[in-house]
C-alpha cells in the first residue's frame, strides 16, 4: 500500500520536473524584450508601475474607467474595453475584449496594449498577475469618490500625456460639484433610501462611494452606518427607517420600491426617483450629473 | 403509546416556542404588548408570513427527504443532495424567466423540475444489482452539479441584472416570504403529510425489501409513484418559496429516528413538525447574527447539516 503511493508520488513529481523543463525551455526561447523608454508611475494600490514614454495602446476592464479615459481625452488609445463600457457612444466602435469579471485573457494579448487598467471592484488579482508577466503594465485604479475619480482622470492624463484636456475635464467637475455644495449648503438634509434591487432588498452601505454621492447632493443615506458596501438589508429595518425620498436605479430588477416602503413617507409623498443605473453605478466623470441629478430629486422645487 | 403522546406534546410545544421566538426576535426591536402602528406593519407584514412559511418550508422539506429515505431505503437520500432542489430551483428559475406575470408559474415549473430531477437521479441510480447507497448519492451529485451548470448558464447568458437577486435565493432566502406563498406551502406541506403518512405502512414493509413488500399486498409501484409525486410538490413549493434550503431533509428524518424509532407512521408525521421547528430556529439565526443585514437560510442549515451528512456517511 506505502509502495504505491511512493510511486504515484514520484510519477507525480516527475511530471511536475517535466513542466518545469519545459517552461523553463519556453522562457529561454522568449525573444528579449526591445528596449523601450519606460517611467514609473504609481497605481491607486501604491504599486510602481513600469509603463513606456509613449502609451498609444491601452485596454480598459471597467466601464468607469473607460468613461475616465475618455474624460482625460485619450479615448482614442484605447484598444479594448469590456462589454459593459456603453459610454461615451465611440466605445461601440473598440473591439470587446468580455464582461468586467470574466475577460478574455487572450484577446487582450493578442491586442498588444501596452497598458492594462483595471478596477479593484473586478476583483481580478490572479488577471494582474498573468498580464505582469507577459510584460503589460497594469494599472489597478480604486476610484471610490468623487474625489478619487477626479485624481483618477487627471492620472490618466499623465499616463496619456493629455494633461491639458484631463485638467480641463476635471476643473468643470469640480466647478460644479462646488457650485453645488454652495447651492445646498444651507438646505436641510433629505434622508435617503437607495435601493439596488427590490427582491431580495439590496442597497448602499458604508463603503459605497454613493453614500458620500447623496451626501453631496444634499442628501443622508439613511442605511450609512450598515456594514459593507452592499448589504442586503433586513425588510423591518427597511421598513422602520421610513425615507423621506427612494432613490432607485433603473435596472430591471428594481421596478417600483419594495412593498415595505408601500407606508413610509417616501412613497406616500410621491418622492421616489429613478435613476439611470450606469451613472449611479460609476465613479467616473458622470459621477456628478448622477449628484446634480439628484440634488434635483431632493431640492429640485427650491431650486 | 402514553411515550409518542408525550414525545408529540413535546414536538408542538417546541414549535410552538419556536414560532414564538421567531415572532419576538429580529432585526428591529419592537415590544409585541405595547405595538405602534410600524411595529404592527413589522411584525404582522414581515416577519409573520416570513417566520410562518419558514415552517411549512421546513416541514415540506423534512417529510419528502423522510419518505425519499424510507422509499429508497438511505438515509443519505436528502432533496437538496439528490438534485430534487436543484431541479425545481431551474424550475422556478424558467418561471421567472418566461412567465414572470402569472403568478402561479413558479410553483407548477418548481414541481415539474423537481419531479423531473427526481426521476432521473432514480432511473440512474437503479442497476440490475439493485440500488445501494453510493450509486445513488452519486447520481444526485451528478444531477445536482449538471442542473447547477444550467443556472450559472442561464444567470451569464441572459441578462444579468434581472437575475442578480438569484445567486442570493438559490442558497435558501425566506425574506421574500408573502402570505399568498405561505398559504400555498401551508397547503402543500399539510396535505402533502398526510398523503405521505397514509403511505407509511407500504413505506415500512418496502424497507424490509420490495419483493417482501409486494408478498404482503403492497402495491410497490403505486407507493412508489405517490411518494416521488408529492415529495416533487412538496419540494417544488419549499423551493418556489424560498430557493433551496440545504440538509433540512437530512438532519430532521434522522434526529427523529433516534427518539422514536424508523416507523414511518411516525417518523413522516414527526419530521414534519420538527423540520418547522429547525427552519423557523435557523432562519431566526439568519435574520439577527449580522442586523441589519442578512443572511441566507440556506447557509445556516449546510452550516449544521453537513457535518451531520459526513457523520451519517462514516456509520454506514
Amino acid at each position: 500500500m506505502l509502495k504505491v503511493k511512493k510511486e504515484k508520488r514520484e510519477k507525480v513529481i516527475g511530471v511536475l520536473l517535466l513542466w518545469l523543463a519545459l517552461m523553463s525551455a519556453c522562457s529561454r526561447t522568449a525573444p528579449p524584450s526591445e528596449t523601450v523608454e519606460t517611467r514609473q508611475i504609481t497605481d491607486d494600490l501604491s504599486r510602481q508601475i513600469d509603463v513606456p514614454q509613449h502609451v498609444t495602446r491601452a485596454i480598459s476592464l471597467a466601464p468607469s474607467i473607460t468613461e475616465s479615459i475618455f474624460a482625460a481625452g485619450a479615448g482614442d488609445r484605447l484598444v479594448g474595453v469590456t462589454t459593459y463600457c456603453n459610454y461615451p457612444a465611440e466605445t461601440a466602435a473598440i473591439e470587446k475584449v468580455g464582461d468586467t469579471q470574466t475577460p478574455n485573457i487572450e484577446r487582450i494579448i493578442a491586442l498588444k496594449p501596452d497598458m492594462v487598467f483595471v478596477s479593484t471592484a473586478s476583483q481580478l488579482e490572479a488577471f494582474t498577475q498573468t498580464l505582469a508577466e507577459q510584460k503589460i503594465a497594469v494599472f489597478v485604479s480604486n476610484a471610490i469618490s468623487l474625489d478619487g475619480a477626479v485624481a483618477g482622470i487627471r492620472k490618466f492624463g499623465e499616463i496619456f500625456e493629455t494633461s491639458a484636456k484631463a485638467n480641463a475635464t476635471t476643473a468643470e467637475i469640480e466647478r460644479r460639484a462646488n457650485a453645488l455644495n454652495d447651492l445646498l449648503k444651507d438646505q436641510t438634509k433629505v434622508r435617503v433610501f437607495v435601493q439596488i434591487s427590490k427582491e431580495p432588498l439590496f442597497t448602499i452601505g458604508k463603503t459605497s462611494f454613493l453614500t458620500e454621492a447623496i451626501e453631496h447632493a444634499g442628501g443622508i443615506s439613511v442605511t450609512k452606518e450598515v456594514e459593507s458596501a452592499y448589504p442586503k438589508l433586513s425588510k423591518e429595518t427597511a421598513l422602520a427607517l421610513n425615507p423621506d425620498a427612494i432613490i432607485m436605479s433603473d435596472s430591471e430588477d428594481n421596478r417600483g420600491p419594495n412593498d415595505v416602503f408601500k407606508n413610509s413617507s417616501a412613497v406616500k409623498n410621491g418622492r421616489v426617483y429613478k435613476i439611470n443605473a450606469d451613472i449611479i453605478s460609476r465613479p467616473g466623470p458622470r459621477l456628478v450629473d448622477a449628484m446634480e441629478q439628484i440634488a434635483g430629486f431632493l431640492h429640485g422645487e427650491k431650486n | 403509546m402514553k411515550k409518542r403522546i408525550a414525545f408529540t406534546l413535546l414536538l408542538v410545544v417546541a414549535l410552538a416556542v419556536a414560532v414564538a421566538a421567531g415572532l419576538m426576535i429580529g432585526a428591529e426591536r419592537i415590544s409585541i404588548f405595547a405595538l405602534t402602528e410600524q411595529q404592527r406593519a413589522i411584525l404582522f407584514d414581515i416577519r409573520m408570513p416570513r417566520v410562518f412559511l419558514g415552517a411549512c418550508v421546513g416541514a415540506s422539506l423534512a417529510v419528502a427527504g423522510a419518505s425519499l429515505q424510507a422509499l429508497l431505503r438511505n438515509p443519505l437520500a436528502e432533496p437538496y443532495l439528490l438534485g430534487v432542489s436543484n431541479g425545481a430551483a431551474l424550475g422556478t428559475m424558467l418561471a421567472f424567466v418566461f412567465f414572470e406575470s402569472f403568478g402561479f408559474a413558479r410553483p407548477v415549473l418548481a414541481f415539474a423540475g423537481a419531479g423531473i430531477a427526481t426521476f432521473t437521479v432514480y432511473q440512474m441510480a437503479r442497476s440490475r444489482a439493485g440500488m445501494n447507497v453510493e450509486r445513488l448519492v452519486l447520481s444526485g451529485v451528478i444531477v445536482t452539479t449538471f442542473l447547477s451548470s444550467i443556472i450559472v448558464l442561464l444567470t451569464s447568458v441572459l441578462d444579468a441584472a434581472r437575475l442578480r437577486g438569484f445567486t442570493f435565493w438559490l442558497l435558501g432566502d425566506l425574506s421574500q416570504a408573502t402570505y399568498q406563498g405561505f398559504y400555498l406551502t401551508l397547503a402543500a406541506s399539510v396535505v402533502g403529510t398526510i398523503i405521505l403518512t397514509s403511505q407509511a405502512r407500504g413505506l415500512n414493509l418496502m424497507m424490509i425489501g420490495e419483493r417482501d413488500a409486494l408478498d404482503f399486498g403492497v402495491e410497490v409501484g403505486r407507493v412508489r409513484l405517490i411518494v416521488f409525486g408529492v415529495a416533487s410538490l412538496l419540494v417544488g413549493t419549499a423551493v418556489a418559496a424560498s430557493g433551496s434550503v440545504g440538509y433540512v431533509g437530512l438532519i430532521v428524518p434522522h434526529l427523529i429516528r433516534l427518539a422514536v424509532g424508523s416507523d414511518n407512521r411516525l417518523v413522516v408525521p414527526f419530521s414534519a413538525i420538527a423540520g418547522g421547528i429547525f427552519v423557523v430556529l435557523a432562519d431566526t439565526v439568519s435574520r439577527t447574527a449580522i442586523a441589519p443585514r442578512e443572511l441566507p437560510v440556506g447557509a445556516i442549515t449546510a452550516l449544521i447539516g453537513a457535518p451531520v451528512f459526513i457523520y451519517l456517511l462514516r456509520r454506514k
